[in-house]
């Protein structure tokens, strides 16, 4: 492995022991460099690093043998170092091992004599680097699986779904935090546990009691499992050991889908609610046309023309509904391209309101518009369009819900940092039981005021949602058969 | 030329829907009494009873067109009066307003079913079909 040749490094005062080693090692195919004390032996040993073995002499003027040996231990822990000594004792030659050194080698010597001891060191350093390697590489394994591990353990606590882990005995041995908040009983729940220890559960006891068996499949199961108010969407697994034909048991994910499920609840109930009110004008337009083809509105003209009109009324509300319904759906979906520019509410307002005229006139009621504050130069960051079926929606109920020679009236003005616009009647009002709902999706009071008169039920539904993207509000007040008064406040614009 | 017929009530809160149902009676010879409102129809019924009521399943509250069919059932003046439900059926709340057979239309109360718009031919035949019966009964 070790292409380098290894490197050895000698230390020592007398020349002839200097070179006399270089020559011979070098020729044994060794590296091989030469200090003449232990000032330069030291240095030379932090420049170049990494040798094999040190031969170093134990007596030198400035820093001894003894003294080098240690200081290169500190540097190197593998470094296989020889004492070479004159005078060569037991005691020095203990010290000396103690200070680090691998052996000793006694003057003179042969080069014969050298070249074994440092074949073995060396063999030997090799052998404690590689185990040192091999030590190493297992402890990084070991801290890798740790890390893993707690990785893992980091990743299912913090997993918003609830888990629990069954085993084969039918035992609960592992949840997350998310389990024992979610799931009823599972919070002190002491592990492992029996399935049935959560008596909550019965329902998917079963279920987890079948799929936790060694021949559960792979795959998964779901199921959807109401525990008291809450709806979970219950996804079961098998543990499948590596290798292992047979599962080790079940990891169930518990996830609330009580939210969704309401949400669905609501769209189904919103497409039969459209469904419904799409039948209904529908139906009328049918029932219309059916009399008069079949003859039952009789040869008299008049009879005639008041049903087709009648159903032209619907079938125009019908095709509102529509647009109305398109609106909604837009805005639900974000996709409704909200324009906002400086706008002047007067100016909207005022539009809003003449093209009410000609239905104000149509029954004699009194319709006028006021602009009070600094000359209607009472700016709103706003969709043009939006706010005109905004005002124009309220304008057109007002002289829808007010008989004949009543009175609207229409006002701009400012409130604080709000512009506030006031629509009040003096028509059939709103019922306190009702107030409540005229904001909801085809909601219209049924009484036999409002019996006649034409609508989509989505009118303020659509002006509040508008209202509400402008960070605006919108209000009622209203009386039975004395008025309504709905009033908008928009957020002033400000440079 | 209508004012000899038998009287029949209908109740709706649409005023086309009692429109179109007047329109198909009257010209068969019935007397009509149109109501956008049960209650007041109940104080009519009254002073003038009629010899059958035509009524919607009413949107306000999604059973009062079975809470005015129960309060006439229960009322004795008008227990033998029958009823016809005519109403553009639908389900809210997984509730089927349409009754399956017989016994779904004793359960509500009433006598006969149809899904708007009713068909004219239908419901004159219904409507022959249950005043003959409660004609007998009241010995016409
Ligand atoms: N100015 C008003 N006076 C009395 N009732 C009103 C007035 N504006 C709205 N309403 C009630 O609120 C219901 C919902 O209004 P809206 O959403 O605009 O639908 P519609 O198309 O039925 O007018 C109406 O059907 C009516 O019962």
């Amino acid at each position: 492995m070790n292409v380098e040749k290894p490197r050895i490094l000698v230390v020592d005062d007398e020349s002839g022991i200097r070179e006399g080693c270089r020559i011979n090692l070098e020729m044994e195919g060794y590296d091989v460099d030469v200090a003449e004390d232990g000032f330069a032996g030291l240095k030379t040993f932090k420049e170049r690093g990494n040798y094999a073995v040190a031969l170093i002499d134990l007596k030198m003027p400035g820093m001894d043998g003894l003294e080098l040996i240690e200081k290169i231990r500190e540097l190197d822990q593998d470094v296989v170092m020889f004492v070479i000594t004159a005078y060569a004792t037991l005691d020095t030659a203990v010290e000396a091992t103690k200070k680090g050194a691998y052996g000793y080698i006694a003057k003179p010597f042969s080069p014969d004599e050298i070249f074994l001891p440092i074949k073995r060191g060396i063999e030997s350093r090799n052998l404690a680097l590689e185990t040192k390697r091999l030590r190493q590489e297992r402890e990084n394994r070991l801290l890798e699986v740790a890390f893993e591990r707690s990785k893992s353990n980091t990743i299912i606590r913090c997993m918003t779904d609830g888990v629990l882990v069954i085993n084969r005995d039918k035992q609960i041995v592992l949840r997350n935090e998310a389990a024992r908040r979610i799931i009823p009983g599972c919070e002190n729940l002491p592990l492992p546990a029996s399935l049935s220890a959560l008596a909550d559960l019965h329902e998917i006891i079963d279920f987890l009691n079948e799929t936790a068996t060694a021949d559960f499949k792979p795959g998964i199961i779901s199921r959807e499992v109401a525990i008291g108010e809450t709806i979970f969407m219950v996804n079961v697994s098998p543990v499948m050991e590596q290798g292992v034909a047979s599962s080790a048991g079940a990891v169930a994910v518990f996830r609330d889908i009580t939210e969704l499920k309401k949400l669905e609840t609501a769209k189904s109930m919103f497409v039969s609610m459209v469904a419904h009110e799409v039948k209904r004008p529908l139906g009328v337009i049918e029932g219309y046309l059916n009399l008069i083809l079949s003859g039952r509105a009789g040869e008299d003209g008049q009879k005639q023309k008041e049903m087709l009109e009648r159903s032209l009324i619907r079938a125009r509300t019908l095709r509102q509904m529509v647009s109305e319904l398109m609106n909604l759906t837009a805005m639900e979906t974000g996709n409704f391209a909200i324009k906002r520019n400086p706008l002047n509410i007067s100016t909207v307002v005022k539009e809003a309101t003449d093209s009410c005229l000609d239905k104000a006139k149509e029954k004699e009621i009194d319709l006028s518009l006021s602009v009070e504050g600094p000359g209607g130069q009472d700016v709103v960051l706003a969709d043009k369009s939006a706010m005109f079926s905004v005002f124009a929606n309220l304008i057109d109920n007002a002289i829808k819900y007010t008989p004949e020679r009543g009175h609207v009236e229409v006002r701009v003005e400012n409130a604080g940092n709000y512009v506030k616009v006031t629509v009040r009647d003096d028509g059939i009002g709103i019922d306190a039981g009702e107030k409540d709902k005229i904001f909801d999706e085809f909601f219209r009071a049924r009484n036999k005021y409002t019996a006649r008169i034409p609508g989509t039920g989505l009118g303020l539904t659509v002006a509040k949602r508008f209202v509400g993207l402008h960070q605006g509000k919108i209000t009622v007040e209203s009386a039975p058969a004395q008025g309504s008064v709905f009033t908008v406040f928009l957020p002033m614009w400000e440079e | 030329m209508s004012e000899q017929g038998p009287l029949i009530v209908i109740v709706d809160d649409d005023f086309d829907s009692l429109e179109i149902i007047r329109n198909i009676l009257e010209p068969a010879g019935y007397k009509t009494l149109c109501f956008t409102e049960p209650m007041e129809a109940l104080q009519h019924m009254a002073i003038e009873k009629p010899r059958l009521i035509i009524t919607d399943l009413m949107m306000k509250f999604i059973d009062t067109g079975f809470a005015f069919s129960r309060q006439i059932r229960f009322d004795s003046r008008f227990s033998n009066i029958p009823i016809i439900l005519i109403t553009a059926a639908f389900s809210q709340r997984r509730f089927a307003v349409q009754p399956q057979d017989k016994r779904g239309l004793e359960k509500m109360g009433i006598d006969a079913f149809f899904d708007k718009p009713v068909d004219p031919d239908d419901l004159l035949g219904k409507v022959q079909e249950l005043l003959g019966q409660s004609g007998k009964e009241q010995g016409k």
